[in-house]
């Protein structure tokens, strides 16, 4: 899925550094020439003389190399920075950073975590010796430094069971970004590594979400509990963990209805059903479609209800896979698993040195 | 949220636009980057706003055009930008009968969206049936089912059957009996080679009146892609944005689909079956920008840009200089005073009665090629017009750089002598252009203006 973006990353590094050595060899072309033609004029005495002064300043070999570069400069009227060019300055990084900076936009990654990377390397860069920047490792680094690995999920649970049962999840998330699918598709999981699961229908709001649910409940043969259409999404959560106890299930599902995280009366609900069911994982679904947009969806829901981790649906849909960074920037959680798919299996446990990898980087 | 930022951004920069009494670089970029940064963050497409600062900046940077008509230009030139970035609103015209296949990503609110419109149009008399194809989403024939009993229209459903093909063969007579067939099918991508080909072949059965995609107001990037994908395959005939309550308003659904020329004809406001409305890019860039529509921005313009020139005028008189430009504003404020004609009704023995209405059309020509003879000539000139006097050659430079005569430009030049010998008089000195300077003027000049 990032296989765009992958080609884009490796070109523009291979660009970057190109740009490096290019700026050198034409400097030695000039030097060369410099040297055959020969006619020094008037004012290279007074420069001579504050090369001397720099050159007690700054290392020698840098200088011995850079001298004749001096005096050509000077001859233009130019500044005496040729000397310090092999620093990267503030200019040179912007110059550098906008390249990337178009990469990570087309690759949906939002404004905001953009320039946080942006920072992050500026930090690390400016004022270093281009000789000794890697690009793609500070890259790595500061996408990785946004990152966050999830813990592993099955055995989170099982470690948590040991001390209490049943293990409660929540997913939450705005209209049609998959929840139920991806739920149906964790409850397969889960049965896979051995844990009993049962499904709590809290969307009672749209139009047949309640068949919809139940069609995977019966498909994966697992227990569904669901009340009508308009009743409190809490209590069938409540519900969903009194039958869970009563029959030792180990983990309980628990599907919401679409919200879009301005709706102050939707959140205030979905506030109240983590009071009252307290989840021990609250996931936000978001889909990797999404734009910037995700950055306010993310943060409104993490600032609400104090997200557990995320999971992004469509990852199958969006090659470019930008979203990642961009929610977890604001929210600071792991993103647990990529939907990849409509099919049960199409869940893919996240792994941020996969994603970093798979980048090129 | 992310709107509002853009409109903030917009407005600041046209504002910053007008009220700066230089238009340079600096400030320029700052205004670019901050347009720029706000349709990023509305999820334009970003080769798109990239283009776009560029055709700002190439504007902005013109030596050519010159103080308030440059700035008439930019702000005109944005605001025309993000309107054609929205697209032409384009009314979705139904025949007597009319069936329409609806199409787009996973999730993306089709079939929500079909039952609002069912609602809409029985309201307004139309006998409304619903198709459902969506054989992929596990109970999307129920959801239709129930959404079309809320709606109170028909629905045409099969909870069994796998293949679309056989549902549109089984009800293909019973439909004929509907004015509107609203279609629903599965979310799929614009990029899946499979399901492109699955409704291709539904399109070609059907061969609906039209083809709408349906698209979530906070996609991204993607947007772009999927709306060509879908174009290419089917050729849409519009779009319909839903989600648009959420904080993200649609910058990506709708610039992509400006980019592939399928028009905006309804948004989804919600997810009730009244949320609905039709798409209108004019108010909706009205509302976006906070204030009138194009004429009312540009009058901005202008009188904020006189309020600064009247300041800066006096300021001028007292360092003791008149240029051209100052002569031009003058004018131009004249003229706003009401327009020459009026102006003319003002001034004792000058009645309109006596100004016929071509001679007034003559002056207000003449003011706008003086306005161009002026953005044709070089700082210098405009600072010290006396050098155009003396070296006619100038005259003859200005006159063909303005597609202007050279006795424009002379008239002109007799102007800016009379208004600057005219400056003497109090009333204008102090900025002010009231009855009795006017009178003052009449008494002083009658015979001399010649209108
Ligand atoms: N391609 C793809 N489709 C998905 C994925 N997750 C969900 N969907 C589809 O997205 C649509 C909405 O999913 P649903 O679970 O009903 O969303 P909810 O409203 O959040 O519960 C359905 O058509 C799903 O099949 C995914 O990872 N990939
Ligand atoms: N907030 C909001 N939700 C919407 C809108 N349109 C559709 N939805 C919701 O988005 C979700 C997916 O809609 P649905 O019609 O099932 O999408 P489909 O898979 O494309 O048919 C449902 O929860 C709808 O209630 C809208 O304009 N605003
Ligand atoms: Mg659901
Ligand atoms: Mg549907």
């Amino acid at each position: 899925m990032f296989g765009s973006l992958k080609e884009k990353l490796k070109n523009w590094i291979k660009k970057s550094s190109e740009k490096n050595t290019l700026e050198k060899t034409p400097k030695k072309e000039i030097i060369k020439k410099e040297k055959s033609k020969k006619t020094p004029k008037k004012s290279s005495k007074k420069i001579k003389k504050e090369e001397k002064k720099i050159k007690e300043e700054i290392l020698e070999d840098e200088i011995i190399e850079n001298t004749q570069t001096i005096e050509e400069k000077s001859k233009e009227k130019k500044s005496f920075f040729g000397v310090f060019k092999r620093f990267l300055t503030e200019e040179k990084f912007e110059e550098l950073f906008k390249g990337l900076e178009l990469i990570l936009l087309q690759n949906n990654v939002a404004y905001e975590a953009v320039q946080a990377v942006r920072d992050e390397l500026s930090n690390n860069l400016i004022g270093k010796n281009i000789k000794e920047i890697d690009l793609a490792e500070e890259l790595k680094k500061g996408i990785g430094s946004i990152l966050i690995n999830p813990p592993n999920f099955i055995d989170e649970i099982k470690g948590s069971l040991e001390v209490k049962s049943p293990f409660v999840i929540l997913v939450c998330g705005i209209n049609g970004s998959g929840k139920t699918t991806t739920i149906a598709k964790l409850a397969n999981y889960l049965q896979k590594n051995s844990l009993s699961v049962c499904l709590a229908a809290a969307d009672t709001f749209r139009a047949a979400s309640i068949e919809q649910i139940e069609v995977h409940a019966t498909n994966l043969k697992i227990p569904l509990i669901k009340k009508d259409y308009g009743s409190d999404p809490a209590s069938v959560g409540f519900e969903g963990i009194t039958y869970a106890k009563k029959n030792s299930i180990d983990v309980v599902l628990i599907d919401t209805a679409g919200r879009m995280q301005n709706s102050a009366s939707l959140m205030r609900e979905i506030e109240k059903i983590v009071k009252v069911t307290k989840p021990d994982m609250k996931i936000y679904l978001g889909e990797s479609i999404t734009g910037n947009d995700a950055i306010e969806q993310a943060k409104t829901f993490n600032d609400s209800i104090n997200l557990t981790g995320i999971i992004l649906s469509k990852a199958d849909v969006d090659e470019k896979g930008g979203t990642a960074i961009s929610v977890a920037l604001v929210t600071k959680k792991p993103i647990l698993f990529l939907g990849t798919g409509q099919n049960y299996e199409d869940l893919e446990i996240f792994d941020k040195d996969k994603l970093i990898e798979k980048l090129g980087l | 949220m992310v709107l509002e930022k853009l409109g903030e951004a917009i407005n600041a920069g046209i504002k910053k636009i007008t009220n700066a009494i230089f238009l340079d670089k600096k400030l320029i970029d700052g205004i670019v980057r901050d347009i720029q940064r706000s349709l990023i963050e509305a999820d334009v497409n970003i080769e798109l706003v990239f283009a776009l600062s560029e055709r700002i900046k190439k504007v902005a940077y013109d030596e050519s055009i010159k103080g308030i008509d440059k700035k008439e230009q930019l702000v005109k030139l944005i605001h025309d930008e993000i309107l054609s970035l929205l697209g032409k609103k384009k009314e979705l015209k139904l025949h007597k009968k009319t069936s329409i296949m609806f199409l787009g990503l996973y999730g993306s609110g089709k079939t929500t969206t079909i039952a609002k419109l069912a609602l809409h149009y029985s309201k307004r008399g139309r006998k409304v049936a619903l198709l459902g194809l969506d054989t992929d989403r596990p109970a999307a024939m129920d959801q239709l089912e129930q959404m079309a009993a809320k709606a109170k229209v028909q629905a045409f459903i099969d909870k069994v059957e796998k293949d679309p093909l056989k549902i549109i063969k089984k009800y293909e007579s019973a439909l004929k009996k509907y004015d509107l067939v609203l279609i629903d099918t599965a979310g799929r991508d614009g990029l899946n080679k499979e399901l492109i080909k699955q409704i291709k072949k539904l399109d070609k059965e059907l061969k609906p009146d039209y083809r709408i995609l349906i698209m979530p107001a906070d996609i991204g990037q993607v947007a772009k892609t999927q709306s060509e994908e879908f174009q290419k395959a089917l050729s849409i005939d519009g779009v319909i944005i839903t989600r648009m309550d959420g904080t993200s308003k649609g910058g990506g659904a709708l610039t992509a689909c400006a980019e592939t020329k399928a028009p905006v004809f309804f948004i989804g406001t919600g997810e009730q079956l009244h949320e609905i409305e039709t798409f209108e890019p004019v108010a909706f860039i009205n509302r976006l920008l906070g204030m009138g529509d194009l004429q009312s921005l540009l009058e901005k313009v202008k009188s904020a840009s006189s309020e600064s020139e009247t300041k800066r005028m006096e300021d001028r008189l007292k360092e003791g200089k008149f240029t051209l430009l100052d002569l031009y504003s003058q004018l131009e404020q004249m003229n706003k005073m009401g327009s020459i004609d009026k102006l003319v009704g003002m001034i004792p023995g000058m009645s309109e009665a006596k100004v016929p209405k071509d001679l007034l059309d003559k002056q207000e020509s003449k003011m706008k090629h003086w306005k161009s003879a002026i953005s044709s000539m070089t700082e210098k000139e405009i600072e010290n017009p006396q050098i155009l006097e003396k070296e006619t050659s100038r005259i003859k430079r200005i006159a063909k750089g303005s597609n202007t005569t050279t006795t424009e430009i002379r008239e002109l030049l007799k102007q800016y002598k009379l208004l600057k010998e005219m400056m003497g008089l109090d009333g204008i000195q102090e900025g002010k252009i009231d009855q009795k300077t006017i009178q003052k003027m009449a008494k002083k000049f009658k015979g001399k203006i010649k209108f």
